[in-house]
């Protein structure tokens, strides 16, 4: 059975290309790039080579650009490099649905004494701009918003957020953590994103591999390093340069740059998906309607039933998706993200989201057309809350729901 | 770091070692200027020289032809010298003339060079600016009558601080202390440190851990902005003698009075967000909010409006 993979929000598949061009670096050329002779230099030129690729993605400047090993890397950085260069200031603005790479940062900084003030959302998973500026303080050091949300795709005005805090204070530095849409909408730290200081991806989202990361850190930026011991990366990310990985890196952002017309093509298909499912299938919700939102993110709830079930019976048809069930995470906590958005629980729990990718097919978004309501009507069965003669929900919803 | 340097860069550098006609490896002997840059210590050293035709009456006439240098240094250093030594034996520069070569140029004429090296080129310019100094001297020319700032370019050995410009620790820190510098600007108007590839800034035993150590940790910049002495009475804060809420019921009839009737006639609308101390957060609303001028609109017409009406302090800021 062939595999149909809609959880690229999760991790891509590595481009064939990506593949290529890092096994040199892991085989002939292992050599480290800071090593003075010549048998070095290809090494060390391919990570400088690399960095500029990525600059070019990011409308940036080489030394702008440092590598980490992943946006967990990047993100945690970015937020303790600026606390710990600005010791005098103690307040973070975050919002309450971030990836918890910043999330549980932010959280553990509170116990330390630091300040966070956590943006909530509406129902659309939106942020209000004015519960934006009413965060802001004269003791602001920090504001760390997502560019958009893993879960839901939902993307934040971060060019007028940035634009706001910069015009209330020039010291409170902006950091965004881009991991969901780099590659999936241009990002330009020139034009676009000015007064954004730092910003965070990683190379597993955008079909590169996993272990590799960036982080983007405005020239000037008052940040000081987290790893300490080396003089790589100018002494600002210690730790011997991961040269194939590097190089895999930039040719995926070099990729994703040549393809950025695809994300026209995974729209519409996202878009067919959305349409149709909720044409045949009852009871369905689509999280962060009425937001701008990812072209390839689909968040799906279905009332009543439970997203694992779900997840169960799709990867039985060979597709993968994920949920915001509590029984799919790891920590058998629903959703923070759709909690946030409140979502009511019998929804959160049947959350199924789809990701495509510029590899996803018609054909793939055909068969998930084809077999999703027989899942969806399997479980709705067995539930307690549907009555399946009737195909609705068994006594007056908004007494079940909430 | 093996270095990914320019052709140019190579081949100066392999003309150079190797002693090619056309190269400028050497010392002029009763050179018209000596200047010096850099320290063994430091890793990188140049000792600059050049010869002048001397004008027969006005010594700003003299016109440098030759010039040559001996570099303690790395590739980049050496091809650095190079490129210095030929820009200004191609370009017949009076040594006043000279002083405007900066880095940049012989950063320009190397084709580039890698962030980690940019010191290098700062090392020729200022080894040139010494040596014009020098020749300043001997010639009895008085730069400051010029307008030429000629601070003498003291040196401490020591741990470098700023790659880019060779600074050390010691010599920073009683800098800082002499000069009186509070923050990285201060620091790099005054000494130039800092001033290129900004790394030294917040880096472990950089230019801000030098300043906390110095100043201690309290003395660290206050954030440069109208509202980093927050800590006072908001009394104080408030324009006039206005408390804050009168503040903000001037800004709001001000707003109802004067603005939103303006907004209003073009199907617009104004919404107060918030303030804060003088900063007035607005947000245009119906026909204007999709407006392209609508930003300008709040800037120009709502914040001239109320620095007229309320406080001249006022900002308004679109959201």
């Amino acid at each position: 059975m062939k595999t149909i993979y809609l959880d690229n929000n999760a991790t891509t598949a590595v481009a064939p290309e990506v593949y290529d061009a890092m096994q040199p670096y892991l085989k002939d050329l292992f050599f480290n790039p800071s090593s003075g002779y010549e048998q070095a230099q290809p090494a060390a030129r391919a990570v400088s080579q690399s960095r500029q690729a990525v600059a070019r993605f990011l409308g940036a400047t080489p030394p702008e650009i440092l590598f980490t090993s992943c946006a967990t890397e990047s993100n945690n950085a970015a937020i303790l490099g600026v606390l710990r260069a600005n010791p005098a200031r103690r307040h973070i603005i975050t919002t309450q649905v971030e990836h918890p790479a910043v999330l549980e940062v932010c959280k553990d900084l509170a116990r330390q004494g630091v300040e966070v003030t956590y943006l909530p959302v509406d129902s659309s998973g939106r942020l209000d701009v004015r519960d934006f500026v009413r965060a802001l303080r004269p003791d602001t050091l920090l504001v760390s918003v997502m560019h958009a949300n893993n879960e839901t795709g939902v993307i934040f005005p971060i060019e007028q957020l940035s634009r706001i805090t910069k015009e209330t204070d020039p010291s409170i530095l902006f950091h965004t953590d881009a991991t969901q849409t780099a590659g999936k909408i241009p990002l330009d730290m020139r034009s676009g994103l000015p007064a954004v200081d730092l910003l965070s991806f990683s190379g597993h989202k955008l079909h590169g591999p996993k272990g590799v990361g960036a982080l983007y850190v405005r020239k000037g930026t008052p940040w000081r390093p987290y790893l300490i011991g080396g003089h790589q990366e100018s002494g600002r990310r210690a730790g011997t340069e991961n040269v194939p990985f590097i190089v895999a890196l930039a040719r995926a952002v070099e990729l994703a740059r040549e393809r950025m017309d695809d994300e026209q093509r995974v729209r519409k298909l996202r878009d067919h998906l959305e349409k149709t499912l909720l044409a045949n299938i009852p009871w369905l919700e689509v999280n962060g309607a009425g937001a701008a939102r990812l072209p390839n993110t689909l968040n799906i709830s279905c009332h009543f039933i439970e997203g694992e079930g779900i997840l169960y019976q799709l990867s039985a048809k060979g597709i993968c998706a994920s949920s915001g069930s509590a029984c799919t995470s790891g920590s058998l906590e629903p959703s923070h993200v759709l909690r946030a958005m409140k979502v009511p629980f019998t929804a959160v729990h049947g959350s199924v989201r789809f990701s495509l990718s510029r590899y996803t097919t018609n054909e793939e978004v055909e068969r998930v057309i084809e077999e999703f309501p027989a899942i969806v009507r399997n479980l709705r069965n067995l539930s307690p809350y549907w009555d399946t003669s009737r195909d609705q929900p068994r006594s007056d919803p908004s007494q079940i729901i909430g | 770091m093996a270095w990914d340097y320019s052709e140019k860069t190579k081949q100066l550098f392999m003309d150079a070692v190797q002693g090619r006609p056309g190269t400028h490896l050497g010392e002029i002997k009763d050179a018209d200027g000596v200047g010096e840059h850099g320290s063994i210590a430091c890793g990188d050293a140049l000792r600059f020289t050049f010869r002048v035709l001397r004008h027969e009456t006005d010594p700003l006439r003299d016109v440098i032809v030759e010039a040559r240098y001996l570099t303690f240094g790395c590739t980049s250093a050496i091809a650095a010298s190079e490129a210095l030594c030929a820009i200004i034996e191609q370009g017949s520069f009076t040594p006043i003339h000279a002083l405007q070569i900066t880095n940049a140029d012989i950063v320009k004429y190397l084709e580039g060079l890698p962030t980690q090296k940019i010191h290098c080129s700062v090392m020729g310019a200022e080894a040139l600016e010494a040596a014009v100094f020098n020749w300043a001297g001997r010639r009895g020319v008085d730069l400051r009558k010029l307008g030429i700032d000629i601070e003498p370019h003291e040196q401490a050995e020591g741990r470098v601080v700023c790659k880019c410009f060779s600074i050390t620790e010691p010599y920073l820190r009683r800098k800082i202390k002499e000069l009186n510098l509070k923050t990285i600007s201060d620091i790099t108007s005054a000494i130039k440190a800092g001033g290129a590839c900004s790394s030294c800034h917040h880096a472990p035993g950089g230019l801000q851990d030098i300043l906390n150590e110095e100043w201690g940790t309290q003395a660290s910049p206050a954030p440069a902005t109208p509202r980093a002495d927050a800590g006072k009475p908001v009394a104080a804060e408030t324009p006039g003698v206005l408390s804050p809420f009168q503040f903000f019921k001037k800004v709001e009839s001000v707003l109802k009075e004067y603005v939103r009737p303006m907004l209003q006639r073009d199907g617009g609308d104004l919404e107060l967000v918030d303030i804060k101390e003088q900063t007035v957060y607005c947000r245009l609303e119906g026909a204007c909010a999709g407006c392209v001028g609508a930003s300008m609109t709040l800037k120009m017409m709502v914040e001239q409006t109320l620095k007229d009406r309320v406080d001249e302090r006022i900002r308004v800021i679109s959201v």
